[in-house]
């Protein structure tokens, strides 16, 4: 069963075209690895899924129920606010520059969303939190402040944030691509566990090794469109498009 | 030197204190949320709001003080709204600060990361919700030395009531200087100024310590 449905997605920067006619299917556990040179508008394809951005054209459905629809000629419509809501905490977003709150500690920053979101009280928040924390392997750090976390560790309490609201999807836009290289390791393996628990995950990222390891099927944007997908095996080992074979062949080298 | 003429000369001029020290807090404890209001209006997506904040902060920071407080005292009777001298300052004073207030506010807010709010939206958490929780308190720290700044200038500017009759710690020195064709009582009066300001700068610096605990 279809978790994400995204049918003729478009979305315009003033003229410039950053999605054209996107349409994509996940299924629900399956993960999935978005690659591509920059501004092929893969950021924009997630932002757009958990409406950061708003699209022009096309349609967008999760878990069975649409977030937006299109009318005859392919122009978007949103449901309700209060739709848009319940359907968007399904999905947990993990950014390239972790936006952790900086004035609130380790463990605030996790339990904010349930406090203040859910209404949950605070000792089954911070049960849940520390329960992550232990998952993402930072307890000790609970009650640091994110000023004095290594950018690998900011990003693991980040994900940890992104969990403690039960999220169906998670939504991973470049998570490595703003640390030290000997730092993406500790993430990546915080990202390969949740994959193996069967969470839902996609992941824009430029870490081909990763993508070929762990995800279930690999795609190639480029300028707007997705040029090619695949298991990462037949994308990576046997390129079929020019531009993904060039892609390809200047990343890997 | 006439120590007894120093010394009874000071205990003269705190009698203008409370005019200074209330007019100071009371200014301080309307203007700061109101500033943060009309910050929040200038910044809200609804056109009217942010025309009726930009045209306040227009308003009152483009007419000086001293007019504004004559306007509220002499010119609203006219208009069947009548204030003691005392509420006329303290209106015209928090109005005119709320200005001040709220651009420094509006800085501050407009200079939080962007992705501060993003992260805070795909969390779940409404607008007010960001603001309250995320925003402001990060805002607050930014904006403590320019914060600081105003602070100090209202207390030299609370000099002005004696416009409208006010006997405040500048005023009462002045009479007695008038008075008894001696200078002392201005030199007191400024010492006054000189500790008050000194007190605050202390107090600022130790919210700025208590705020270093993070940075970003």
């Amino acid at each position: 069963m279809n978790i994400l449905k995204i049918k003729n997605v478009s979305k315009k920067f003033g003229a410039l075209e950053v999605l054209k006619n996107i349409n994509l299917e996940i299924t629900r556990g399956e993960v999935v690895a978005i690659i591509g040179p920059s501004g092929s508008g893969k950021s924009t394809l997630l932002r757009c899924l958990i409406r950061l951005v708003n699209i022009d054209k096309g349609s967008i459905e999760i878990d069975g129920k649409s977030m937006v629809d299109q009318d005859d000629t392919g122009v978007s419509i949103y449901s309700s606010e209060k739709d848009i809501r319940v359907l968007r905490k399904k999905m947990g977003m993990v950014f390239q520059n972790f936006n952790l709150f900086p004035h609130k500690s380790v463990l605030e920053n996790i339990i904010e969303a349930p406090l203040t979101v859910n209404r949950t009280i605070r000792e089954e928040a911070e049960s849940t939190a520390d329960k992550l924390l232990a998952k993402v392997g930072l307890s000790d750090k609970r009650n640091s402040f994110p000023c004095e976390l290594s950018g690998g560790q900011k990003q693991r309490v980040a994900i940890a944030r992104a969990l403690a609201m039960n999220p169906a999807i998670m939504l991973f836009d470049e998570p490595t691509s703003a640390l030290d290289p000997e730092l993406t390791g500790e993430v990546l393996r915080v990202m390969k566990a949740l994959a193996e628990e069967h969470m839902t995950m996609l992941v824009v990222t430029h870490e081909m090794a990763f993508a070929r390891e762990v995800a279930d099927r690999v795609i190639f944007m480029d300028l707007g469109e997705i040029i090619e997908q695949g298991k990462p095996e037949d994308v990576f080992g046997n390129p079929t498009h020019p531009r993904t074979q060039a892609f390809l062949g200047q990343i890997l080298r | 030197m006439d120590y007894d003429y120093i010394i009874n000369t000071a205990i003269a001029i705190t009698k203008g204190f409370k005019v200074t020290y209330s007019l100071l807090f009371t200014t301080l404890l309307l203007s700061l949320p109101l500033g943060l209001l009309i910050a929040l209006a200038r910044i809200s997506k609804t056109r009217l709001l942010q025309y009726v904040s930009g045209t306040y902060i227009w308003l009152l920071r483009g007419t000086p003080l001293l007019l504004q407080v004559f306007f509220i005292y002499f010119g609203l009777p006219a208009f069947g709204i009548t204030f003691d001298s005392m509420t006329a300052a303290i209106v015209a004073f928090s109005l005119n600060y709320a200005a001040y207030f709220a651009e420094i506010f509006r800085s501050g807010i407009q200079s939080i990361d962007r992705g501060q709010y993003e992260s805070a939206d795909v969390l779940g958490l409404t607008y007010p919700q960001t603001m309250k929780r995320i925003i402001v308190p990060q805002m607050a720290k930014r904006v403590l030395p320019p914060v600081s700044n105003e602070v100090i200038t209202l207390v030299k500017d609370t000099a002005l009531v004696f416009g409208i009759g006010l006997l405040d710690t500048l005023r009462t020195a002045q009479i007695i200087v008038t008075r008894d064709f001696n200078i002392t009582a201005f030199i007191i009066a400024g010492i006054f100024y000189l500790i008050n300001t000194l007190i605050l700068t202390i107090v600022f610096n130790r919210l700025e310590q208590k705020y270093s605990y993070y940075y970003d």
